[in-house]
Parts: C-alpha cells; structure tokens; sequence
C-alpha cells in the first residue's frame, strides 16, 4: 500500500499560520519589550537578588549568597517594626488630607470666579518647588528661634510652650506630613478638577430639576462620576506617599529616636550609612511585595466602578 | 611605490603621537574632592587653587565639592566606580575606613623630605599617622572642644566664672535653667554630631581616655563612664537643657547659645565665626571643659586634612599640591578661615590667635589637665556608630524610652566586636 502525499501548498500562504498569527504581535512588540527588559526588570532583578546576598560594602570581602538571612534579620528587627508602622501612619495621615483638601480645592476652582486662572496657576506653586528645599523650610517654619509655627500652635494650645515639634516624638511626623500635605494637594485639585470638568452639565440640571440638593448632587452625580479616577490617584499617591522619605530625611532625619523613620528613610539608613545593601535590599523587596499588593487590590476595586 | 607612502603614514603617526603625549605633559589634570562645604569656603580652597596654578601652568585642577550632607555616599559610590580622586579632603571619621582598605598613599617617605615637616606639632604627626601607625593624611587644622559661656546670664543667675569641674557644670546649668523664660542652662546635641560630647563626658567622669584595654574590650561600660552618660542623661531629664535640643545639630546648638536661649555651649572655634558675628564679645568668653573627678578633662579633638588615594594616577604632583596647601602660610590663612587651631608649632603667637575668645583653647593644650581625647576613628564601622547608633539609641534615653546603662551596653558591644576585628588585621 502507497501512503499518498500530497504536495505543499505551493502559494505564499504561512508554513504555520496559527503559529504566526501568534507571534506576530510580539515581534511588533519586542523592541518595547527588550527595552522594559533592559532598562526595568533587569535592574530590578540585580535589586532582588541583592536581598540574598550579603553586600556590606564596609567588608567587601566577605560576600556572598545568605538564602533568606536578610529577611530573618529584618523580621527579628524592633526599628524595622516601629518603620512600617511610621509607614502606615505617614502614608494614611497625609493621603487622607491631601486628598480631602485637594477635592475642596478641586471643587472651589471649578465654579466660575474672578481671577480663577491666577488661583489655578498659584495652586501649582507647591508642586514646582523642589522637595528638598520645601523640607528646609518647613523645618525653619517650625523652629521657634526663626519659625513661626511654634508660637502660632502654642496660640492654637495645641503645645503648652513654643518648642520645636520636630523634637517631639510623639509629635514630629506631623511636621514632614504638614509639609507633604502643602506639596501634594495641587496634585489631586488639578486632576479631581480635570475629571470634575469632565461630567455633563446637563446632569446636574436634570438632578436640579428633580429637587435634588447640593449634597444629593455631589454623592449622586458627583461622586460616582469621580470614582475612577480617585481610585487611580489614590493608589498612585499612596505608593508615592510611601516611598517618599525626601521630606522626612530633610526635616527630622528619622528622629528623634527614630520616631519619624518610615521603611524608605530606614532603607536609605541601611544601605548609605551602615553600608548595608543586603538588608536594605531585603527590605525594599518587603516594600514592593506591600505596594504591588496594594495596586492589585485598588486596580481590582477601579475595575467594580467601571462597570 | 609603496614604502615612501608608508613611511609618510608611519611618520604622521608618530608625530600625532608625539604631540599628543607633549599635550598630556603640558597638562597634568588633578581632581580635588572637598566634602566640607560652603559657598565661602569653596571660594577660598580656588583662590589657594588660582595661586598653586600661577606657579605650575602645566597643571589643571578640577575641584568636586560634595555638601557634607552626602558627602561620605558620594565619595564612597566614585570610589566604588573606580574614579579615584587624586586630593581628597579626609576627615578624620573617615581616614580609618580608606587606611584599612588599603586605599590611601602612604606619605612617609615625602614627609621625611619635605621642608615643612620639622616644625609640625607632635600631635599634627600623631594625627596624620593615627590610622595603623603610616602617615596618611596632612592635617589641616584642630577641633578641639571648649566651653562657651554667656556672661550676661551668668550674671542673671548670680554667677561670676565658668564652671571649672563637672559638679559646679550641673549646678551652674540648674540655676541657670532657674532663671525661666525659656532659658537653659546647657545647649545639648541630641541630633547628629552628638557623640563627641557623650564620649567626652564619659572620659572625664571616668578619668581615662582610652576607649579600650589591650584586649579589645570596650571601657565604656566602667562605672565611672556609665556616670558620664548619665550625667548629660539627668542634664536632660531634668530640663537644664532645652526640651527641643534632644534632635539638635550644629546650626541648632550654636543658634541656641547666641540667642541666649541657653548659657553653656562645649564647642569646637569653628563655631566661633557664628558666635562672633552674632553677639557683643563681651557678653560671652571661652573657658577650658570642666573636669572631672580625677582633676583632668578629655575634650575631644578632631581634625580634617588633605590625602592622596593610592590609586591615584599623578602621585608625585598630588603631593606637590597637598604640601602647597599645608605649607606655614596657606595653612595660617586656611585654619583662619575654617576656624581651626593651626598645624604648626608656635602658631598661636599670631595676632588673630591672641583675641581673648582663643584662651581656652590655648589653656587646654598648653596644660597637663587636658588631655586631648581622640576618637576611635580607626575602625571601619565608626562612621555608622557615630552618625546613627549613637543618635537614635542615645535619643531613645534621653526622651526616657530606653535607660542608661542598656544604651552603653550596647554601644560597648558595638566597638568590642569593632575592636577586636581591627585588631584581628594588625596581626
């Protein structure tokens, strides 16, 4: 019995057209790809892989991979504790008010005023400055030999004598989250502004017309409209917020007794003064894991309003 | 045909070659790292610069100023990238690091040729060697700890001197502290740069500079010492020093004392040129520290200085450099400026030297009672012991979190183990 080939389809059809199909996007996309590769994934990777190792450059002789020693020590470390709660306070304290008093302003700009371009260009002003130089003023603002600060709380009675708050641990965070607060409210009114613009007019005629309130309006019409797009800046700021340690480094450098280190000034400590990039690293990798964690959660949650 | 065509080749090409090395000899390129900075103090190291270069035209010198803020990272990441700079502004704190790595020149052999070397001060050579014994660096200049005092409310508090021993210390800074309006009786540096005033007091309570017996075990733990500490831990908690200065640095501390917001103030001359400029002479003086029970006091001393790395390319015009910057008259005009005690004998007969304000100084070296107190700069991890254990543990006590004695414990445990591994290299 002959078996019966038949002969290749002789036009300029694919070999494998499924198969072509398949990776054609990817070829298109792999300039891009080795570019994210290159430039992302691959530092990152030398970053992780750091956590493993031990890399104190105060002993470069004694290298080498550890397994999870890095990670043992930071679970057993109380100021690695004290760093995340600061983190969780630092993060959550500034959030909700910039975000509060960013909407107010949001709201404020988007009516029809006098001179409202000028108030919406001086908004920016915060956000042009640069953070190390906002830290340095913010600190002389609380000093009580050049500040002001101080007397104007002692007159709130919120401190009994004007003294530096910086120096108080249980209140110095609140000296870098006022100055992060003053610097990120431009941030949510100029993007709460732009979607506020956004929502048809017509709608809150139509809810004007049905008796609707101001308040009915703004948790009806207003609200739901913004949702999206608080639920992106929310989550863009907190992973901002968290990693930002420029404010804190400038303003109270973690004190006093460490009671203004937040995970990413205590990883700044690790690994530029103690040399330690090992641990450092381990820690950073604990950060990302939390941060990547909590973008899952918020892009999960943007994904129900969209609906 | 063809060997004139490659003889014109080979000619051009060596004469570009020629060229090119007489460029390169024509222009030697240094590069000089400063990591103390200021705008003024910059201006000054170029004027210095600008006379070096009149007199070596074949030489280029490119100065990096690091703010000290960041300088220890930033020096530390070019070096771990392999630019080594070929003048490197050392202080002290650092010089244990890059002298037990291997990494700085060893300028024995040009100090013995140098003409400036015999009328160096003993303890300007002491300094310069004070890393395993080779000279590695060229001091500049010294810090060396007094006590400033405000007359006025000395006066306020029925007071007439400055405190000579630790117990009239204590007693003057409460009856200070008892004057009210916000004033104290001693500035504390809680913050950073704290621990040279730890480290001095526990010296002085304990009647010995050393910070280690021969073993390698730490001394801070003695009784006498722990006193120290809890002497500026009681300053504290009794409220003899500003509540405020528990996170206080340097611009702090000397704010606070010429604003009168405290009385005493243990401070190094460079704190002078704020001071000076702030306040009528006469309303403060510099006194020697107190002592302690054993009749001596330990101020700590510090300096700053110029070395060349080992890696560097230029050594022998390196040197040249160093030395025109540490000859007699550059090294007056510079410790002027910076506000340090000079590195040469004699020096304190000039004019500026004589203004009453340096009398402390000059008492404390010329007298057998103070015996300068030098920290352990030697070991590699005395940089993170002193910039963040000391500050964060040592808050944590003062503010009442943590006591006294586990806080020297720990730090004795930190420099035994520090110890022990440099004793362990010198083998």
């Amino acid at each position: 019995m002959m078996l019966e080939v038949s002969p290749p389809d002789t036009a300029a059809a694919p070999r494998f057209p499924r198969l072509r199909a398949l990776l054609e996007p990817w070829v298109y996309l792999s300039p891009t790809m080795v570019l994210i590769g290159l430039f992302i994934f691959v530092p990152m990777a030398i970053g992780i892989s750091y956590a493993f190792q031990n890399i104190q450059l105060l002993n470069p002789f004694d290298t080498g991979w550890v397994g999870l020693d890095n990670f043992r020590t930071m679970f057993d470390d109380r100021h690695f504790y004290a760093a995340l709660r600061h983190t969780f306070n630092w993060t959550a304290t500034s959030l909700i008010l910039q975000f509060a008093l960013g909407l107010g302003l949001a709201l404020l700009l988007n009516r029809e005023f006098p001179g409202r371009r000028w108030v919406q260009a001086l908004v920016f002003l915060p956000w042009a400055v640069p953070a190390f130089l906002s830290g340095l003023t913010w600190a002389w603002l609380f000093n009580p030999v050049i500040g002001v600060l101080p007397y104007w709380l002692t007159d709130l009675h919120i401190i009994s004598e004007p003294y530096n708050i910086l120096s108080d641990p249980t209140l110095a965070l609140y000296g870098p989250v006022l100055a992060n607060v003053w610097f990120g409210i431009p941030f949510f009114a100029i993007t709460l502004l732009a979607a506020l613009q956004s929502i048809p007019k017509d709608l809150y005629e139509a809810a004007a017309m049905d008796g609707a309130s101001g308040w009915q309006q703004f948790c009806k019409v207003t609200l739901p409209f913004l949702a999206p797009m608080i639920a992106i800046t929310v989550m863009l700021r907190t992973i901002w917020i968290a990693n930002f340690a420029d404010l804190i480094v400038v303003m109270t450098d973690g004190g006093p007794a460490n009671s203004t280190s937040i995970l990413s000034s205590f990883i700044f400590t690790t690994a530029y003064r103690k040399l330690d990039f090992g641990y450092a690293s381990a820690m950073a990798v604990f950060l990302l894991v939390l941060m990547t964690l909590y973008a899952l959660v918020l892009l999960r949650i943007r994904h129900q309003l969209l609906k | 045909m063809r060997y004139p065509k490659r003889h014109a080749l080979l000619s051009a090409l060596a004469l570009s070659v020629s060229l090119f090395s007489c460029a390169g000899f024509a222009a030697t390129k240094l590069t000089l790292v400063e990591v103390i900075t200021s705008p003024a103090r910059t201006e000054m190291l170029q004027k210095m610069l600008t006379a070096y270069k009149a007199q070596h035209p074949d030489v280029e010198i490119e100065v990096v100023s690091l703010p000290w803020g960041q300088a220890f990272e930033k020096l530390g990441t070019m070096i771990q990238s392999g630019q080594y700079p070929d003048v490197v502004e050392m202080p002290d704190t650092w010089q244990g690091l890059y002298a037990s790595n291997g990494m700085l020149a060893d300028l024995e052999p040009r100090l013995k040729s140098w003409s400036g070397t015999p009328d160096l001060t003993d303890k300007t050579l002491t300094m310069a060697r004070s890393s395993g014994g080779t000279a590695t660096m060229i001091p500049y200049g010294f810090y060396l700890r007094a006590m400033f005092w405000n007359k006025k409310i000395f006066q306020q508090a029925g007071l007439t001197d400055a405190p000579k021993t630790m117990d009239e210390f204590m007693a003057d800074a409460k009856k200070i502290s008892g004057l009210g309006n916000g004033i104290s009786g001693y500035c504390l540096r809680g913050g950073v740069g704290g621990t040279n005033a730890w480290m001095m007091f526990m010296a002085a309570m304990n009647g010995s500079p050393d910070f280690f017996d021969k073993d390698g075990n730490s001394t801070l733990t003695h009784p006498g010492a722990m006193k120290g500490a809890q002497f500026l831990v009681d300053m504290y908690q009794k409220g003899y020093a500003p509540k405020d200065s528990v996170n206080w640095g340097f611009n702090e501390i000397v704010s606070g004392f010429y604003s009168g917001k405290c009385a005493m103030l243990d401070q190094d001359p460079d704190a002078l040129i704020a001071i000076k400029n702030s306040m009528n002479p006469d309303d403060f003086s510099v006194a020697p520290m107190p002592l302690g029970p054993n009749g001596k006091a330990y101020p700590t001393i510090g300096y700053t200085g110029w070395s060349m790395f080992k890696q560097g390319k230029n050594q022998d015009q390196s040197w040249d450099l160093i030395s025109f910057l540490s000859n007699k008259e550059n090294n007056l005009t510079w410790s002027k400026f910076v506000g340090t005690l000079p590195i040469y004998k004699g020096a304190e007969q000039d004019a500026y030297y004589h203004a009453p304000q340096f009398a402390g100084w000059f008492a404390e070296l010329n007298s057998p009672d103070y015996i300068p107190l030098t920290m352990p700069t030697h070991l590699k991890g005395w940089g993170y012991f002193n910039s963040v254990i000391v500050k964060d543990s040592s808050q944590e006590t003062l503010l009442g979190q943590n006591d006294t004695e586990s806080m020297v414990k720990d730090w004795a445990k930190y420099l035994t183990k520090e110890q022990k591994a440099w004793l362990a290299t010198q083998k």
